[in-house]
């Protein structure tokens, strides 16, 4: 499936802004299951640097900043992105969970060392025992791990509400998990938690989901989001994406830009500035689906 | 070597001490003479009395005090000030002693930075399973931004500092590294100096290995760090700020060492470079020598807002053009799990045996050494495996069973937080009492720095010294005391010293250290909050002198008066509007209780309360006197506002002493003050505001649309102060043109505009130029633009009845004066807003 994306992020401020150095998250990574065809990043006001590198989990992050004051700021990424169906695997045929948080442990392979990374607590997931006890009607003895981890994004779908505006930025997971309410983000940071609470590895994927509209109307331009699931490690099976907010396993209709250990790793815009007074945010997203002869622009 | 042991030792110099049994006794030998490494120092001591000893220590406490050695010295008012001691006697080691524990150092000190290269690149160490990558994984201070960053010249570790102490049978142990910004050293160092003034002749006799040949070595090997190919790199010393408790070291060490101690906020990233935003511009740093945390040292790239951190600075060290030493993520080492592993790791990366041991110990994440710690728990220390180890260690020996139980059970429950290490019972050395000598168990702190030759160990060190063998925390201020460490010299001693010597004529020079625009932001609000202070004391005391009048004349001049009270923020502006009779009795009530609430934010006692702490953060650049003055109105203003709220006539001596103080603070600025850069922006923060001041005054009495009276013009006049040159000039005569005249268009005339603009055009032209524009800088075009609005003015222009120009004129002026406040923020004075995150958005 072939998609053109365009993600606007504008920054408006009430007084100029006089220095600022932002990070973006925004180039879509290059995965087993996705090319990135043609990719731009347009931010006005120019910057007086900016340069591209790939963090510490190999995701492409661009740096940029501003010397000249400014008043707005507009970030548009613009990209045509090629994601591939991945292959299919039966949960039930995974190693029992068990087994698997023993790998992750005490890493015997590259991909397990790689994968333990993501079992600790982050700046975002703090561990706990309540989370743990959240986790545990999933995880029976011996179940594998797909299943179990299937099981819990099911829980979550079924037993939270997703609720737009109920959460910020900042919310904690201790407090999702008592609210019962949240959004993607939310979901995803409390599916991690419980996952490396048992002793698994999990980690945050951010990126878009391509929205259908309602049969007989139009898509509406501009109106998506950017969107956030996780994947947990089941050793040799891989990695395995899970999205609790929609309790599907994502295909096509989900694209990748970054993934990490929480949100803190890869928001698709962070920085500093000094000045601006009262800053406003607004994020346009638009997800259009290309056919197959469309290269996009 | 003399070794005599018959020579007479003063018995109160060692007398009184005796080592405990079971521990090493750093004095005497087993066999009960006194090591030979002592004897010189007997011997010196034969000729002082214990009084005279006594007399000296006391000495050595008054020096310390005066030259200002204490944690939180600089500390906010309130906040407790913890003098620092010195034990006078200090312990002796021999160099073949010493030469032992430098090759043990250096060779930790290199398998540490092996470590730290490693761990932030390749990782090979992981993947041998030399390390368990779960201690790396796991440890919340493996700063992911710090993977990667190019290994500069020199070492990754280039200071670093080893706890030591000896077991009974004189073995040295490490029990903690210090590797992100240690402690210690600049303590050392005055201990050294106090030490050698009170002692020469000791000193001398005995033949000191001096200190100042290492700080030459940490210069140099800071100096080749720098990644710019420039003949003397530019390093500056980034503190923690006042705040910090160790703040007095990071000031002596950079005055020894002759760097600019700099806060975050004095750096400023452009286009991938690091500058020192000096009042001459940014000046391009080559090296920052790091005294802080550096979780805290990018905002940009770890959050938070410490006072070290610099925005943007770990992208100008990949940009090559920085270097921060230590190299950022080298505090991942100070956590004692790594010690479980150093002797594997040393083989594997240097291909040696480790000479000097760590103190045993044990990581819990790895189920064996957990079950092994279990085995003998009552005989360890368990303390926090990943953290810095500093006074949260427990001794499971001590507990009772249940208390045992439930350490284990927490253990347990994160096994990898933990770890336990064994103890070791302290060296004995003698102390100082008072009258003789006591038993003191010592902590040995000793530094190191390298490049690529290896590392030197600083010959001497810091001690601490605690009463009795327990557990000792870490943090270079816990213990009884210290003492300094005298490591016997085998060749004489060369004399070296950083510090300049005193008796050569200094080089002349018309500027001092680099200015600091930090210093110029604080002055310039500085300079801003005393002159609205200074304004707002006058038009409050026009206006409570009418209101506090006993006689029955009616004010007509009032309602103006309140108008201008409300547009600058002193009062509601609600009692500017409504009917002026109704308000009255309001407005004396909201007088007596607002004027001295410093929450109203545009109100005097705000003003007053802002210069007050804007004076303190910039007490280095005022003289004494200044110092005081500004310091004793706003202190008197308080105690006012405490004492008397009864009426009026309270409220107006409290004004016009206020009025007095604050011209003395102005006197003693104009006369007092080099006029150099710091004076300059004073001026600039104190010019800008007073005209915004008249500007907004004119406006809301003058410059309205009802044609002003007498008694308004008259009103006017005084809150300028200019009744009596009015006066000299035209008499009882009052026209609004002779007013607005003198309050406009006058340079000549203090308290008008136009001497404003002009003094300000005089500042903006010596301001250091911004590079890369032919034509005339934006604060020059601002100030030209200001000062044309007032110099075309027409004399029928300031005629009644007034025109709608010269409002609009007034109006613009003001307005410039905000823009070219906005403009000197912007270019000079970046400080006066924190960074801040942007929004995030919520996925």
């Amino acid at each position: 499936m072939r998609y053109r994306i365009t993600h606007i992020t504008r920054y408006t401020s009430g007084d100029p802004v006089s220095v600022g150095q932002n990070q973006a998250w925004l180039r879509p990574r290059v995965c087993d299951h996705q090319q990135v065809l043609r990719y731009r990043l347009k931010i006005d006001p120019p910057p007086s640097v900016q340069t591209e590198r790939n963090d510490a989990f190999g995701n492409p992050l661009a740096s940029f900043a501003f010397n000249e004051g400014y008043r707005q700021l507009t970030v548009t990424a613009r990209g045509t992105v090629e994601v591939l169906p991945r292959p299919e695997i039966d949960p039930e045929r995974t190693m029992d969970w068990e087994t698997q948080a023993g790998f992750v442990a005490w890493p015997a392979t590259a991909d397990d060392r790689e994968a333990l990374q993501f079992r600790f607590e982050s700046p975002r997931i703090p561990l706990s025992p309540a989370l743990r006890e959240f986790a545990e009607p999933s995880f029976p003895a011996g179940r594998p791990v797909l299943a179990g981890a299937l099981d819990l994004t099911a829980r979550i779908y079924k037993e939270f509400e997703y609720k737009p505006q109920s959460t910020t930025v900042n919310t904690a997971v201790s407090d999702v998990l008592k609210q019962r309410k949240g959004v993607c983000q939310d979901f995803a940071h409390l599916q991690i938690a419980a996952l490396r609470s048992i002793g698994l590895a999990a980690r945050y994927v951010s990126g878009y989901l391509r929205t259908t509209p309602p049969p007989g109307k139009p898509r509406l331009v501009g109106a998506d989001a950017t969107h956030a699931w996780l994947a947990v490690y089941c050793g040799p099976a891989g990695w395995v994406d899970l999205d609790p907010t929609n309790n599907v396993i994502p295909g096509t209709d989900h694209i990748t830009l970054a993934w990490g250990r929480d949100y803190s790793d890869v928001p698709p815009l962070k920085g500093v500035f000094i000045g601006g007074g009262e800053m406003r945010l607004e994020v346009s997203v638009d997800v259009e689906p290309l056919e197959d002869a469309e290269t996009g622009v | 070597m003399p070794t005599d042991a018959l020579l007479v030792e003063p018995d109160w110099l060692l007398g009184g001490y005796k080592a405990p049994p079971g521990v090493y006794d750093e004095l005497r030998a087993p066999e009960g003479g006194i090591r030979p490494q002592w004897d010189l120092f007997r011997e010196a001591f034969r000729h002082l009395s214990a009084d005279e000893f006594q007399r000296r220590t006391k000495l050595a406490e008054e020096q310390l005090q005066e030259n200002g050695v204490t944690f939180n010295a600089f500390g906010e008012e309130g906040e407790s000030q913890r003098p620092w001691r010195l034990d006078l006697l200090p312990v002796v080691l021999p160099p073949s002693e010493w030469n032992e524990v430098a090759r043990a150092l250096d060779q930790r000190a290199r398998l540490l930075n092996a470590i730290i290269d490693d761990l932030y690149g390749e990782q090979t160490i992981l993947a041998t399973t030399k390390l368990p990558p779960s201690l790396l994984y796991g440890h919340p201070f493996y700063q992911r931004s710090f993977h990667g960053l190019p290994i500069g010249k020199g070492r990754s570790l280039c200071f670093y500092a080893a706890e030591l102490a000896r077991s009974p049978n004189g073995q040295w142990w490490v029990m903690a590294d210090r590797t992100e910004a240690p402690a210690g050293a600049g303590f050392a160092l005055e201990n050294r100096i106090v030490s050698a003034r009170l002692m020469p002749q000791v000193m001398h006799k005995v033949g000191v290995e001096r200190l100042a040949p290492f700080f030459l070595r940490l210069q140099d090997s800071l100096r080749r760090q720098s990644p710019n190919a420039v003949s003397s790199p530019r390093v500056v010393l980034l503190s923690m700020g006042p705040r910090n408790n160790l703040y007095f070291e990071d000031v002596y060490l950079a005055r020894y060492l002759g760097y600019t101690l700099v806060e975050g906020n004095d750096l400023a990233v452009r286009d991938d470079q690091v500058f020192l935003k000096t009042l001459s511009g940014l000046v391009p740093v080559d090296v920052i020598f790091s005294r802080g945390f550096e979780s805290g040292l990018d905002p940009l790239e770890l959050g938070g807002g410490a006072p070290q951190g610099v925005s943007g600075v770990l992208q100008a060290i990949r940009a090559g053009n920085v270097a921060v030493s230590n190299r950022p993520g080298c505090g991942l080492l100070e956590a004692p799990a790594f010690m479980a592993y150093l002797p594997g790791l040393c083989r594997e990366l240097l291909g040696d045996e480790l000479i000097t041991p760590s103190i045993a110990t044990w990581w819990c994440g790895d189920p064996q050494a957990l079950d092994y710690a279990f085995g003998r728990f009552e005989d360890l220390v368990i303390k926090p495996a990943l953290q810095a180890s500093g006074g949260t260690e427990v001794l499971p020996g001590e507990m009772t069973a249940v208390q045992q139980a439930e350490l284990k059970a927490q253990i347990l429950s994160r096994p990898h937080a933990y770890v336990a290490q064994e103890t070791v019972a302290r060296s004995a050395s003698p102390v100082w009492t008072g009258q003789s000598t006591g038993v003191g168990h010592l902590a040995f702190r000793c530094f190191l720095t390298g490049d690529d030759d290896g590392y030197s160990l600083m010959p001497g060190g810091l001690i601490r010294v605690a009463p009795t063998t327990a557990p000792m925390q870490l943090s270079i201020s816990a213990g009884a005391g210290s003492k300094d460490l005298w490591i016997c010299a085998d060749r004489p001693v060369e004399p070296v010293s950083l510090l300049s010597p005193e008796k050569e004529p200094v080089k002349l020079r018309r500027s001092g250290a680099l200015f600091p625009s930090r210093v110029a932001d604080d002055l310039y609000w500085l300079g801003n909050a005393l002159d609205r202070a200074e304004f707002l004391t006058r038009l409050l005391r026009a206006v409570v002198e009418r209101l506090a009048s006993e006689s029955d004349t009616a004010y007509p001049e009032l309602p103006q008066l309140l108008h201008a009270m409300a547009d600058q923020g002193q009062i509601e502006a609600s009692f500017a509007v409504e009917d002026f009779a109704k308000v009255l009795p309001r407005l004396e009530e909201n007088l007596l209780t607002s004027l001295f609430d410093d929450g109203e934010s545009r109100g005097l006692a705000r003003s007053i309360a802002e210069m007050q702490r804007l004076a303190r953060r910039t007490r280095d650049w005022l003289s004494a006197d200044t110092w005081q003055t500004f310091n004793h109105s706003a202190t008197r203003f308080k105690e006012a506002g405490e004492t008397s709220k009864a009426d009026l006539g309270d409220l107006l001596e409290a004004l016009a002493e206020l009025r007095v103080n604050l011209a003395s603070t102005v006197g003693l600025l104009a006369d007092g003050m080099i006029h150099g850069p710091a004076w300059r922006f004073l001026e600039m923060g104190r010019r800008i505001e007073r005209g915004r001041n008249i500007a907004r005054l004119l406006k809301s009495t003058l410059l309205t649309r009802q044609p002003a009276d007498k008694h308004t013009l008259r009103a006017v006049l005084e809150v300028l102060d200019c009744r009596m040159t009015y006066r000299s000039r035209y008499l009882d005569n009052l026209q609004p043109n002779g007013v607005l005249d003198l309050a406009i268009t006058d340079e000549t005339n203090p308290n008008s505009i136009g001497f404003q603009l002009a003094a300000l055009s005089e500042h903006v032209d010596t301001l250091p130029e911004i590079a890369g524009t032919p034509l005339r800088s934006e604060e020059k075009r601002l100030v030209m633009a200001a000062v044309h609005q007032v110099r075309m003015l027409t004399p029928d222009e300031l005629v009644q009845p007034i025109s709608p120009e010269l409002r609009s004129s007034v109006d613009k002026v003001e307005q410039l004066l905000k823009q070219l406040s906005d403009v000197l923020n912007r270019h000079y004075l970046v400080h006066a807003s924190s960074p801040r995150q942007i929004l995030p958005e919520n996925q």
